[in-house]
């Protein structure tokens, strides 16, 4: 006999008796069987709702995470991607959001707009992710948070400045980073501290440097300080002798570099060769990083740079729980985490937050939900407090003014968060 | 005045490095048609090959320079025993499996040196100084142009002075020509991997301590490598040397006269006009072979 057959013999037995059942015509159940049967069948259905709800229970809420984590921004999408990834696995560590397993989603978007774009729509159309986070630079971050929008799904973008992503006013878009909260403390910095005659811009073209720039110089104007030197440069320039000649050349008291990491440290390492005499040179990327230290080594002495936190330099009050995300981040990778991974941990943080509020209201985990919640939170985080404005920017986002002493990171800007003198002029030092 | 001949001695060390670059490459498409995509990354690998030798052993840079010279060419034997065995169409898939091998290489770098970005820091001193007309030469500077001038004049002076030479000259305008004459094309092939292994043992350090290491770094020098022998000529030294530094000087120039954001599009430019000027340079091959 056929197995299948046989089955449903055993499962009623009426099918054999009846012969071929409904195919010939006879009725396939007798009113016995039906008896027995029934109640099954019920019990079925009931056993399946329960392990349904349960299962629903204990289900994983799954985020979305896109960052540069091949390619030339890679460096800095890997440091996202762990911060992201140290936030979840902090979650996950204390029994999850309402008893639910986060699962975090990861895809490298090759540091291309084209290939976010591609991993984005795989995360929300197939994986159908509730939230969004990560992403490093504009052009990467831009092409996302439009699809986040037509997908009514959140975004916490961890690294993103261009302020025309918030003045479009996407409800599904926010952002740890903001501009303000690096011009405003660079430009101040400048006309109050050091208050040179004369400075170079050089920066990339990108539009968070561009936008950072033209920012910058006009602030500057203001102040009456004069720009001698503007000027632009692809990411990833092999060679800033001839930027670096017109500086020389203009004979500007202080450079500030828009540049990325590599930008800077090709362009220090041009500039210490070539003997530029320079009185400061202050860059917002890049440079307040224990990697630009050790790649540079004495040639960083003096540079000043900027960030919103990093080991040690962490915003009033939050020093246990500074430390606490330094031990255990550097028990989970073996090296410690710098600026851009507290970007990242707080871009999920505050996704987290959210979710937490709407699972605890009895909501389902909408996007809309998600996004009203995230407008509401108020953390107070090691990179500072975090609020979002109606549009996703930051409201209390603000960096400092580092300078490399002695191979140290000291914040010398503001006052009241300085824990170093600022040394200036720049001491000049050859290569090794 | 100065500024400008201090950008034109700027373009120079430049064009005569990516002359380096491009010359590896020439030789090898040359003699076996192969189109090596992961060029670049070679390039890279010597580069992080001096790295390792520097970060973790100390070496003097002569000693680094030395090392990578030897060590470049097994590899590219390697790479030439890998090509050896592709079926037809040759060119095509010397290209898929090249294009395979960059990947690799990348995703090896990546997982020994990080994604971090590496620096090869020698001790620099200014080696020119004039600061009457402005100009002035860092030793990175000077290492950069004076080792790329001598390995083009080297290998200029080895294609055409040396009976080897002349016998890979030969390959490379007609390969069935010299085997007919009674050069061994396979030694010939043998020749050229091993000599742009060397070229490529070159180079990668001198971009090292002029530039900065990542596991993505190798696209740029393969673009290079290709435009410049596409716009000289394959096999041709001396014009190769003259586009480079053409191509050099007007990204120098360009940088100084309008803004660094001018100079890919001044290059591009120049390399057409290149091209337009002098069709004979890629027609000739073509014809020869």
């Amino acid at each position: 006999m056929h197995p299948l057959r046989e089955l449903i013999i055993r499962i009623f037995p009426t099918y054999k008796r009846e012969g071929a059942g409904l195919a010939h015509g006879r009725r396939f159940f007798s009113l016995p069987s039906a008896f027995f049967s029934v109640p099954l069948f019920l019990a079925l259905i009931l056993v399946c709702v329960w392990t349904g709800l349960a299962f629903a229970a204990g289900e994983a809420i799954r985020l979305g995470e896109v960052n540069p984590l091949t390619g030339n921004l890679a460096l800095h999408g890997l440091e996202i991607h762990q911060g992201i990834e140290a936030a979840v696995a902090e979650a996950n560590a204390q029994g999850g959001i309402g008893g639910r397993p986060l699962v975090l989603l990861s895809r490298d978007d090759q540091s291309r707009p084209d290939v976010a774009l591609n991993q984005t729509q795989d995360l929300l159309y197939r994986e159908k992710v509730v939230g969004l986070l990560g992403g490093y630079v504009d052009s990467l971050v831009g092409p996302i948070s439009s699809l986040a929008a037509r997908q009514q799904t959140p975004y916490v973008a961890a690294a993103s400045l261009q302020q025309s992503l918030t003045a479009q006013k996407n409800p599904f878009f926010f952002r740890v980073s903001s501009m303000a909260g690096i011009v405003q403390p660079l430009s101040r910095f400048l006309s109050d501290v050091v208050k040179p005659q004369t400075v170079a811009i050089l920066y990339t073209a990108t539009p968070g440097s561009t936008e950072f720039a033209a920012s910058v110089r006009d602030l500057l104007i203001q102040q009456g300080i004069r720009v001698l030197v503007f000027e632009k440069f692809r990411p990833g320039t092999p060679d800033f002798s001839m930027l670096l000649l017109k500086v020389r050349e203009a004979k500007a008291e202080v450079l500030i570099s828009g540049g990325f990491f590599p930008d800077n440290l090709l362009l220090v390492r041009q500039l210490r060769e070539q003997q530029v005499p320079l009185q400061a040179f202050v860059a917002p990327w890049g440079v307040a990083y224990e990697k630009f230290l050790r790649e540079l080594r004495q040639n960083s002495e003096g540079l000043l740079g900027m960030c919103a936190w990093n080991p040690g330099i962490t915003y009033p009050g939050t020093e246990a729980a500074s430390e606490a995300f330094v031990q255990a981040f550097q028990a989970r990778y073996g090296h410690l985490p710098n600026s851009t991974t507290m970007h990242g941990y707080a871009a999920a943080k505050a996704m987290l937050a959210a979710i937490s509020a709407v699972v605890e209201q009895g909501q389902p985990l909408s996007g809309p939900a998600i996004a009203q919640e995230l407008r509401r939170i108020d953390l107070l985080l090691p990179m500072g407090r975090l609020r979002f404005s109606e549009y996703g920017d930051p409201l209390e986002y603000q960096q400092v003014i580092v300078q490399i002493q002695n191979g140290v990171l000291q914040v010398v800007y503001p006052p009241e968060q300085a824990t170093g003198r600022l040394i200036y002029p720049l001491p000049h030092s050859g290569q090794e | 005045m100065g500024i400008w001949q201090q950008a034109i001695l700027s373009g120079l060390s430049l064009g005569s490095f990516y002359t380096l670059l491009g010359l590896g490459f020439s030789l090898i498409f040359g003699v076996t048609r192969a189109f090596n995509l992961a060029h670049g990354d070679f390039i890279l690998l010597a580069g992080y090959l001096a790295f390792a030798l520097w970060h973790f052993w100390h070496l003097p840079f002569s000693w680094i320079l030395i090392l990578c010279m030897v060590s470049l060419p097994v590899a590219m034997l390697a790479l030439r025993e890998l090509l050896h065995r592709l079926p037809e169409p040759f060119e095509l898939n010397s290209l898929v499996v090249t294009f395979g091998l960059a990947i690799v290489l990348q995703n090896l770098f990546l997982g020994l040196f990080s994604a971090d970005y590496r620096l090869l820091l020698l001790p620099t001193t200014v080696v020119l100084d004039l600061p009457a007309c402005s100009l002035m030469m860092t030793a990175n500077q000077a290492m950069l142009l004076l080792g790329s001038l001598a390995a083009t004049a080297a290998v200029y002076l080895f294609l055409y002075r040396t009976f080897a030479g002349k016998a890979l000259r030969a390959t490379i305008q007609n390969r069935e020509g010299a085997a007919l004459a009674g050069i061994r094309v396979d030694q010939m092939q043998l020749l050229a991997f091993g000599l742009g292994g060397v070229l490529i043992g070159l180079a990668g350090p001198l971009m090292a301590v002029n530039m900065y290491l990542h596991p993505a770094g190798g696209l740029e020098p393969t673009l290079i490598a290709i435009i410049l022998t596409i716009a000289a000529g394959v096999g041709r030294t001396g014009s190769l040397l003259w586009v480079g530094w053409l191509l050099g000087a007007a990204e120098s120039l360009t940088a100084l006269a309008v803004g660094s954001s001018w100079r890919e599009l001044v290059s591009a430019l120049v390399l057409l006009l290149i091209l337009v000027g002098r069709p004979q340079a890629g027609a000739k091959h073509d014809i020869a072979s």
